[in-house]
């Protein structure tokens, strides 16, 4: 049994759970304080950007289908080794940055929410060692747990909403494009950090089976994980107005209003309860693929989980001891951004060529062989 | 021949259970037999009566010939044969230079009763016993097919004990089948005693806290999972036949479902769904509560629950594992005991511990309810409620330790481990996980039978049509 193997049933279904996961606690505040009421068509032109990349992606990932290549055998085979591993450093980076920063979110939801006050090292092992089991245990593990909560998942976020959006005054949301539109995209391409999630699908894309027309899942889920987070960003600014760049995370206040104290109880914490796992879902998937992205750095190819590797993660996981989160996404993303964004919407444009040139290459190799 | 006879009694020498007799026929034979099994009247019968009563002769075809009166009887070639066939309860008849063996084997079996473990109020009450013949007979009398094919194998160095490997060759997937009779094949162990030794062999995984191999004490049930494509194990001296490949939704199906009406047997495996699950988290879940999230509690229920629990000198978390512990030691004490003096125990833990518990302030009534709930709730199962029961007891440490999110990580390592599992081609949790929506007639939620036209997917088989075109 190929432990890494994914469908496209549960890739899209993972897709879906990475769109909304994380994006209902830190970015809601950080995208007013940018544009004020207008952050979720932040939201719909980043994610206009990420559809096109992801349709890129997609066919890139058809053209695969005649050899099963990984990116680090395409990134070689068509660039030079350098590029490969500098392309593998900057997703190596990347994982881990997105990692620490949706701990981060995590660790403040538990903190404040959940009254779970821990130190970070306490907090961020537990997880680590989830990751590492998920790790050990592979990919099929973590796509067929996707797979089993996603529909629990989605139904929680919907019964958030649903109970919320009886409060909402929507007027609040106009003058649409207050900010205006130039202003809208420029935050959209300095945000672009919390984007593209699809790319921990580069670390499976040569256990990725596709057969003919099948993109429509993909499409489908990515399509539900946009409404449901622009529908949770236009309800979060419609809430809270002016006050929502101080509300620094979103979902747990938004819950507030889905029940009645009193009578009831706080029962929105069952649903934040499974909602959270989607989060931790996709910690646990960029950890896979920051392990994935440090192995192939390194030409490296275990067999078994190495432990030492995921410690080295574990430890630059404890980055926020030495530098707080919020330097890490105020000063260290600003300076990588553009790398950040080369792996995230130039190289998915380029892929389908990248990959039709390794195929070639590939197939003029084999006879020779 | 006459080696033989010689080597034979050479290894079973000091053994008084071994008998031999010389009968002059014409010419002198020497029968060979072990006393404890074999019946005395069917060697008087089938050996010794035809040989006496015919006309003298020197011919082995002649003498063969009369012995025809017994089952099975067949010439031996080789020493091995001959130890195997007497070790089995044959006797062995040495005329000259050949040998012959006749089936002469005593039945020590005890009735055909209902299975203590799988009671049903409807449906058939027939249940395996030790004997694999009868077994066999039991699998067969219901399946009245030549596709039903039965390889035999022997296990065990000492025991030599005798396995038949059950299957519908026109629907069990060969792969699945010659990977069972491998495993068994490649079994290497001086004994077996029950069907359990062999379960540890044929489960692929080593270190699965999950059984992964079906058992059933019912005749109906081995003959329901063989018609979806699983093979039958069965093993002399148990009464427990195994069937591969395992799904974990088998452990919320009970036997009596498949007689009941399908809206009924729905609601049934649901409620038993629910009440696993709960018993599994209810415990950490009321730890969590207690200890730090008692604001998610409706503020008078908060208030009920506060007043039975302030003057209590433990922790919620303390508390709530005492209790579970108890109740594991009244459970397994319980399985142990005469069911006359279980009866007592079960008073006792009842009203001593528990009663007299609240009473004395030591433990919470809360807590009491939490934890009995969720101690009966996991019987609501019908079978493998021991490692839950185990689960059970970690998470509510994690959820003590760490509350809310030790849960939340517990669950996902829980479901990380069950999503990955795979045997004999088969995903263990299969219908959910890899999703497989036919199979799903036969999930939780049951359709009626008139309505089950495929075979389950996840089983693989090589016939997937139940009935119809």
């Amino acid at each position: 049994m190929n432990k890494d193997k994914v469908t496209v049933g549960q890739f899209a279904l993972l897709l879906l759970l990475v769109t909304s996961g994380s994006k209902f606690l830190s970015l809601p505040s950080i995208l007013a304080g940018d544009v004020g009421h207008d952050s979720w068509l932040v939201l719909c032109v980043a994610f206009l950007w990420d559809g096109v990349c992801l349709a890129f992606l997609g066919w890139a990932l058809k053209l695969n289908q005649q050899n099963h290549l990984s990116l680090d055998k395409i990134l070689r085979t068509t660039l030079t080794p350098i590029v490969e591993k500098l392309v593998l450093l900057v997703f190596f980076v990347l994982f881990v940055t997105r990692s620490i920063v949706l701990l981060n979110s995590c660790y403040r939801m538990f903190a404040v929410t959940f009254d779970v006050s821990t130190n970070w090292i306490m907090f961020v092992l537990p997880i680590v060692a989830v990751s590492f089991f998920a790790i050990a245990r592979g990919f099929v593990s973590i796509a067929r747990v996707g797979q089993l909560m996603c529909a629990l998942i989605v139904l929680c976020i919907v019964a958030l909403l649903s109970f919320t959006v009886r409060q909402t005054d929507f007027g609040g949301l106009l003058p649409i494009a207050e900010a205006g539109w130039n202003n809208i995209i420029k935050t959209a391409f300095d945000r672009c950090f919390w984007f593209a999630d699809y790319i921990f699908v580069y670390f499976v894309m040569e256990n990725l089976h596709i057969k003919k027309r099948t993109f429509a899942p993909i499409f489908a889920s990515f399509a539900v994980g946009v409404v449901l987070t622009v529908a949770m960003n236009a309800i979060f600014v419609a809430l809270f107005g002016s006050i929502a760049p101080e509300i620094k995370l979103a979902m747990s206040k938004i819950s507030v209003f889905s029940v009645s104290e009193t009578t009831n109880g706080r029962w929105d914490w069952l649903t934040l309860s499974v909602w959270i796992m989607s989060v931790l879902i996709k910690i646990v998937i960029f950890i896979y693929c920051a392990y994935k992205s440090g192995e192939k750095l390194f030409g490296l190819h275990f067999t078994k989980p190495n432990v030492w590797a995921i410690l080295v993660i574990a430890l630059l996981l404890m980055t926020p001891l030495l530098i707080s989160a919020e330097t890490i996404v105020q000063d260290f993303m600003t300076k990588l951004l553009v790398p950040f964004a080369v792996v995230q919407y130039i190289l998915p444009l380029s892929l389908p060529l990248l990959t039709t040139i390794a195929n070639k290459k590939m197939t003029v190799e084999v006879p020779n062989e | 021949m006459n080696n033989y006879l010689e080597q034979l009694q050479n290894v079973y020498r000091n053994d008084d259970d071994f008998c031999t007799r010389q009968i002059d026929c014409g010419v002198s034979v020497t029968i060979a037999f072990l006393d404890s099994m074999c019946s005395d009247i069917k060697i008087s019968n089938y050996v010794v009566e035809p040989m006496l009563y015919g006309e003298g002769s020197t011919d082995f075809a002649e003498i063969k010939k009369r012995l025809t009166a017994g089952a099975v009887v067949k010439e031996v070639a080789n020493f091995f044969d001959v130890v195997d066939v007497i070790s089995n309860g044959h006797t062995v008849v040495f005329v000259g230079e050949n040998c012959l063996s006749v089936d002469t084997r005593t039945t020590i079996a005890r009735a055909i009763v209902e299975p203590p473990t799988s009671m049903v109020m409807r449906g058939p009450r027939e249940g395996f016993i030790e004997d694999a013949k009868t077994n066999l007979t039991l699998i067969r009398k219901r399946l009245k097919t030549s596709d039903l094919k039965v390889t035999t194998l022997n296990v065990g160095k000492y025991t030599n004990t005798t396995v038949y490997v059950c299957y519908i060759c026109t629907i069990a997937d060969d792969k699945v089948v010659n990977k069972v009779i491998q495993q068994v094949k490649k079994i290497n162990i001086d004994g077996v005693l029950d069907a359990s030794y062999i379960t540890r062999y044929i489960d692929q995984n080593k270190t699965a806290l999950f059984r992964r191999v079906g058992m059933t004490e019912k005749p109906d049930v081995a003959v329901g999972k063989m018609l979806e494509g699983r093979v039958a194990i069965i093993v002399d001296g148990s009464p427990m036949v195994l069937t591969v490949p395992y799904l974990y939704v088998e452990d919320l199906q009970s036997p009596g479902d498949y007689y009941e009406d399908h809206t009924m047997t729905s609601l049934n495996r649901l409620l038993r769904f629910v009440s696993v699950l709960a018993s599994v988290l209810l415990p950490s879940l009321y730890v969590c509560l207690q200890m730090y999230n008692y604001q998610i509690i409706p503020l008078k229920f908060l208030i009920t629950v506060l007043n039975a629990t302030q003057a209590i000198p433990f922790s919620p978390l303390a508390e709530m594992i005492l209790i579970i512990v108890i109740f594991d030691i009244l459970r397994e004490a319980n399985l142990r005991m005469p069911s006359a003096v279980g009866i007592s125990l079960s008073l006792v833990g009842a009203i001593v511990l528990g009663d007299a518990a609240v009473k004395a302030g030591l433990i919470g009534a809360p807590a009491v309810m939490i934890g009995a709930l969720s101690g009966i709730g996991l019987f609501t199962m019908p079978d493998n409620t021991l490692i839950l029961s185990l689960l059970r007891l970690a998470i509510t440490f994690i959820a003590g330790m760490m509350g809310i999110l030790g849960v939340i990580l517990s669950m996902m390592m829980i479901l990380f481990y069950l999503c990955s599992m795979q045997g004999y081609h088969t995903p263990f949790l299969a219908p959910f996980t890899p999703p497989m929506e036919n199979d799903k007639q036969d999930a939780v939620m049951n359709k009626p039978l008139t309505q089950w036209t495929k075979r389950p997917k996840s089983i693989p088989n090589k016939n997937q049509t139940r009935r119809g075109k």
